[in-house]
């Protein structure tokens, strides 16, 4: 009986630590992507040397300091930001359709501000795409 | 017959397509504006081509430190007392015409400024250059004794007007050059009340987020347009090095020049120092934008 008490006492703990210790992880919010967003399509090619040099120009000015020079979410800013700042080079990140990566990156949300006034020519926004996806590992 | 409507049907639309696609060509064919030919609205003293794009408000704090002649005294002139401050802010009406205020510490200047783009340089060089008009009209601030007797409110004005042609020559290089006419209502006996000047500029970028940047500014000596037999104190030219960094809503401009002055008349008609070891002085310009 004492034994059986005793594994109780120990399980009800494990968990409640394991609710602790959970709040501590950030749960990934899904983006809520529009059906427009989610259909679009980067016109430039993949290999566009010209787009991919604007792209990346506009990426130092506008998306490093945050997401860091490799996209890997380890930007200066990056540390005082809560939300998950996402990791270009995983294979998870570049699964994604390019007008998903497009809304997210010019539409945003919550800490991710919007860019559609600081970058209003679509070239550049698709520049940008495009350059995202050469930091693929 | 049948056979004839569908021949019809068929050319009508063939027709309606062969158009479709010669507005989409020509929809591709729009020559848009350069991609940032310059990081921000000013060189160092100088303005450049660039206007932000509409709704949008831009702080610029700008500083200008001591001489560096008393050396680590007071740290190359960055604790000497009497630094030239100016904060601005400038809007923008239209993605081409931005208008400012901003306040000097350096003669309680208090100015107002338009600029202007008519037109820019084009990715595709159907416009191979960028024109800009830029004037603005300044109070000197100071208590009325320091104009002198016969004072009145229009001595405190000065005004100064530019036209700047610039080109952004590569993706590492653009250069500008300007010509400028700088009047003050007042000014002392032996000065005249008009000067005209030439400015030149340049960046060499030499990363996406970083540049290098140099400018001069030449006050011309015109005999044409003197009051005067001779030139007295006439204003020496004012070079500036600077290196440039600029993000999403900041550029950063840090630079060695050697000119007091933030306002361009006042580089233009009252600076007498030389670029040398003793004369230059450290400054920085800082720029913040916010979109509406």
């Amino acid at each position: 009986m004492r034994k059986v008490k005793m594994s109780v006492l120990i399980s009800c703990t494990l968990v409640m630590l394991s609710f602790v210790l959970m709040s501590f992880v950030h749960e990934k919010k899904p983006w809520d992507i529009p059906a427009k967003y989610q259909s679009m399509k980067n016109p430039q090619a993949a290999d566009d040397a010209e787009m991919i040099k604007v792209g990346k120009m506009n990426y130092s000015r506008h998306c490093k300091s945050c997401h860091g020079n490799m996209g890997k979410g380890d930007g200066p800013k990056a540390r005082s930001i809560d939300a998950d700042l996402g990791d270009f080079t995983s294979a998870e990140f570049q699964a994604q359709k390019d007008g998903v990566i497009y809304y997210q990156s010019f539409i945003g949300r919550d800490e991710m501000p919007n860019f559609e006034k600081k970058i209003p020519d679509d070239e550049d926004r698709w520049a940008i795409v495009t350059y995202i996806r050469t930091l693929k590992k | 017959m049948k056979k004839l409507i569908y021949l019809i049907v068929l050319v009508l639309f063939s027709g309606h397509f062969a158009l479709a696609q010669e507005e989409e060509q020509a929809e591709k064919k729009v020559d848009k504006p350069v991609r940032s030919p310059w990081e921000s609205g000013t060189l160092v003293n100088h303005q450049t081509s660039v206007t932000q794009y509409k709704n949008t408000l831009e702080m610029v704090i700008s500083h200008r430190f001591g001489p560096v002649e008393n050396g680590i005294s007071d740290v190359f002139g960055i604790m000497a007392p009497g630094a030239n401050i100016r904060i601005g802010f400038n809007y923008s009406i239209l993605d081409n015409l931005v208008v400012g205020y901003g306040t000097n510490s350096q003669k309680k200047y208090q100015d107002f400024q338009a600029k202007y783009t008519p037109f820019q340089q084009t990715r595709e060089n159907t416009i191979p250059v960028s024109l800009t008009l830029y004037g603005n009209a300044a109070i000197d601030g100071r208590a009325d004794e320091d104009f002198g007797v016969n004072y009145e409110f229009s001595d405190r004005m000065s005004y100064f007007s530019e036209i700047i042609v610039g080109r952004k020559v590569n993706d590492w290089l653009s250069v500008q050059a300007s010509a400028n006419f700088t009047h003050y209502n007042a000014v002392d006996s032996l000065l005249d009340n008009d000067k005209i000047g030439l400015g030149f500029g340049g960046r060499i970028k030499f990363s996406p987020q970083s540049s290098l940047t140099l400018e001069l500014g030449v006050p011309l000596k015109i005999e044409g347009i003197s009051q005067h037999t001779s030139f007295t104190n006439h204003p020496k030219p004012h070079f500036s090095i600077g290196y440039e960094v600029s993000t999403s809503t900041h550029a950063f401009q840090i630079f060695i020049t050697n000119g007091m002055g933030i306002l361009p008349q006042e580089l233009y008609m009252h600076n007498l120092s030389e670029f040398d070891s003793e004369s230059i002085r450290f400054g920085f310009n800082i720029t913040r934008l916010w979109n509406f």
